[in-house]
């Protein structure tokens, strides 16, 4: 057995096909994972109770209740890393999974190595540009980068890594634009050819509760055509 | 797939449309029915008019004979005098013969001998009181000829005609005027009746338009009226069939869609677990799993084309549309398709955005470059260039060339070219180039496979689209 970085990560799979869910264990064991398993929604929320993990990887179809719903519950009382895995590339599913709080989508068929460079740049560690730096403070909203909080007004935030994770990146130059193109690359670890829709969802997410009025927001701005940017 | 399907046409072809044939019905009914009308009015006007004037000349004509006839007994009276006192209530003109030569005649200017008919005069001579009517000095006559056998004299009279034929020409202008009107009010009633019949059909026709152009739900309004009522029945009974067969289509898709990648997935999957354990396979096992990973993986390239085109066969596509800087995709998109082509343009090229599907955009450039690849040896180059509002992206290739005759096809499902038959590794169902043109398309550009300027041998495939970003 090959050894790497993620020995101990766990990894729960909520996948109702047998099949594909015996095969993406045994791939994903063989990057160094560990995985655990749950074929249903209903299972897979006791299980997670039982045993939080690392990441969820959630199968959009499933028989009783679906994907969203599971990414949902999930959500309420977690910030864990989510992946939906979807059959259908439409629009509607990939977009309702990430609002349903997934931090990312793989669509069927895909190559697990795929699967594991996603799962790698979703555990990755928020970075901060100096070392240094202890708080960053724009107006009413601070960010800790080294304790992974954020304050609105004194009162502390819940964020997900993702969530966190993007605005840290936007803070680290406040001003700056940052096109989709570059987030998706430093947040997700995406080449050129990400999905735009993975950042638009995130950062509405992000705004409804950074921002005291969500549909005019004065710290996450975007710059129609070219990105977003943090308001210094 | 509906080009080559036979047609089926209820009707055959007509040189005129249906309103310039109403029109025309119209019309001809007019003229037929007017002219018929006129002419039965001027006939009869004018046999009414001609006989009264003929029966009226005939009885004067008659009782000046008689009288001429008693005067001419008494001696001592000038036979001239007594055409001067015949009465002439039509501005007729009485002439007389006397003996076989000898002509008197009330007004030589209108009606002299030479006026009288040869025939007219050899039926009078023979002892017949007879009438003719024909034209002298320009005008028309009824001329009434009596014998007077017993004083060895015949008798003529010439009653002008032509108030009647006045009358007549003026009838003959105001019928011919009303048959002129009624053919145009004819005509403009025919237009306005078509119109008026018509305007529920070309109802149907925007509606037709609309289901075209992706609008499923389109419906006709009811219609009270019963004859139309049939038709918009049926209509949208057409249409809510169809509506349910492209979304029973859709949803098919969108099943097998479903029941495809599964299977992909776990073998997908596995593939990778296998191909992990290569090192430690026989010989044998390593070639039969390459064998089977590179068709997997070209299977899995079918299926999503597939899976693509039946998208774009029931309608469910959508453009995800993006700004970019044109040069800066077109490189990535080059090297994330694996092909080592270099990428040029000119100078005002650089720093050019515009608005696409980054994805669709991505299969089109990969796609061709593909193309290249299979059909010859590879693409040389790959060009961008600005024109005005559009963007053209070029794939040149140093291959055998595409034929004329399939320019077009050759963006044709399954469409091979005639050298399509070789099947070699990698090479494709065709489908390739009909994404391409598909997804080009759904932009609103073009693509077209043509042979290179530039001197050299080989095909330069031009992708134009629209949507510089300002």
């Amino acid at each position: 057995m090959r050894h790497h970085q993620g020995v101990g990560t766990r990894i729960l799979t909520v996948e109702d096909d047998e099949r594909i869910r015996t095969a993406v264990k045994l791939a994903l064991e063989d990057e160094g994972w560990q995985v655990l398993e749950a074929d249903n929604g209903e299972e897979a929320l006791a299980l997670f109770r039982r045993e939080p993990a690392d990441v969820v990887l959630i199968d959009i179809m499933l028989p009783g209740i679906d994907g969203f719903e599971v990414c949902r519950s999930l959500r309420r009382n977690s910030d864990v890393p989510i992946v939906m895995v979807t059959a259908r590339d439409d629009t509607h599913d990939v977009v309702a999974g990430l609002e349903a709080g997934a931090d990312d989508y793989l669509t069927k068929p895909f190559a697990p190595k795929e699967l594991s460079a996603r799962i790698r740049a979703l555990l990755r560690r928020a970075r901060t540009t100096e070392p240094g730096v202890s708080r960053l403070t724009f107006g009413d909203l601070e960010i800790i980068p080294e304790q992974g909080r954020v304050t609105l007004s004194d009162d502390d935030l819940h964020l997900t890594k993702t969530e966190f994770r993007l605005l840290v990146e936007l803070a680290s130059s406040p001003g700056r634009v940052f096109s989709r193109e570059v987030l998706l690359e430093r947040v997700w670890g995406y080449d050129y050819f990400g999905d735009g829709r993975l950042v638009d969802v995130h950062i509405r997410r992000l705004r409804t509760k950074i921002e005291a009025d969500p549909a005019n927001p004065r710290h996450v701005v975007t710059v129609r055509g070219l990105g977003y940017k943090l308001q210094s | 797939m509906a080009d080559d399907a036979p047609e089926v046409l209820l009707r055959p072809r007509r040189r005129l449309g249906l309103r310039s044939r109403v029109v025309l019905a119209f019309v001809v009914g007019a003229l037929l029915v007017s002219g018929i009308l006129a002419g039965v009015a001027y006939t009869v006007t004018r046999n009414n008019l001609v006989d009264t004037r003929e029966r009226t000349g005939i009885r004067i004509a008659a009782s000046n004979a008689a009288a001429v006839r008693a005067q001419l007994n008494v001696e001592d009276v000038d036979p001239a005098e007594i055409l001067l006192t015949l009465s002439t209530p039509l501005q007729s003109v009485p002439t007389l013969r006397l003996g076989s030569d000898s002509w008197l005649t009330a007004d030589p200017l209108r009606f002299a001998d030479t006026d009288v008919n040869v025939l007219l005069l050899g039926q009078v001579e023979s002892g017949q009181p007879s009438q003719m009517r024909y034209r002298f000095s320009n005008a028309p006559f009824l001329v009434v000829g009596v014998p007077l056998p017993d004083r060895d004299a015949l008798y003529f009279e010439a009653i002008p005609l032509r108030d009647i034929d006045d009358t007549l020409q003026s009838l003959g202008i105001a019928l011919t005027g009303g048959a002129v009107v009624s053919t145009i009010a004819a005509a403009m009633l025919g237009w306005w009746a078509a119109r008026r019949v018509l305007s529920p059909l070309e109802e149907i026709g925007e509606a037709a338009e609309a289901i075209a152009a992706g609008e499923l739900d389109t419906r006709l309004e009811a219609e009270t009226d019963r004859d139309l009522g049939r038709l918009t029945g049926s209509f949208n009974l057409m249409a809510r069939t169809l509506q349910q067969r492209i979304e029973r289509d859709g949803r098919f898709a969108s099943e097998v869609s479903h029941e495809l990648r599964s299977p992909l997935m776990t073998l997908a999957a596995s593939m990778e677990v296998l191909n992990n354990q290569r090192d430690e396979m026989p010989d044998r096992a390593q070639t039969a799993l390459d064998l089977l990973t590179t068709d997997l993986v070209r299977f899995q390239g079918l299926v999503e084309d597939l899976l693509e085109i039946s998208r774009f066969d029931v309608g469910a596509v959508n453009l995800q549309l993006s700004r970019f800087e044109v040069a800066e995709f077109v490189r990535q998109a080059v090297g994330v398709a694996g092909h080592e082509v270099p990428v040029t343009y000119p100078k005002r090229v650089e720093g050019l955005f515009i608005e696409a599907d980054k994805r669709r955009l991505a299969r089109v450039i990969a796609n061709l470059l593909d193309n290249a690849e299979k059909y010859a040896d590879g693409a040389t180059g790959v060009e961008i260039n600005r024109d005005g509002d559009t963007v053209t992206i070029t794939v040149l290739d140093e291959g055998p060339g595409v034929p004329l005759e399939e320019r077009e096809a050759i963006f044709d499902r399954f469409s091979r070219g005639v050298e399509g038959g070789r099947r070699g590794t990698g090479t494709g169902v065709g489908l390739g180039l009909s994404l391409v043109a598909e997804h080009v398309n759904l932009h609103g550009g073009t693509v077209m496979a043509l042979p290179r300027d530039d001197g050299a041998i080989g095909t330069r495939f031009v992708v134009t689209l629209p949507g510089v970003a300002r």
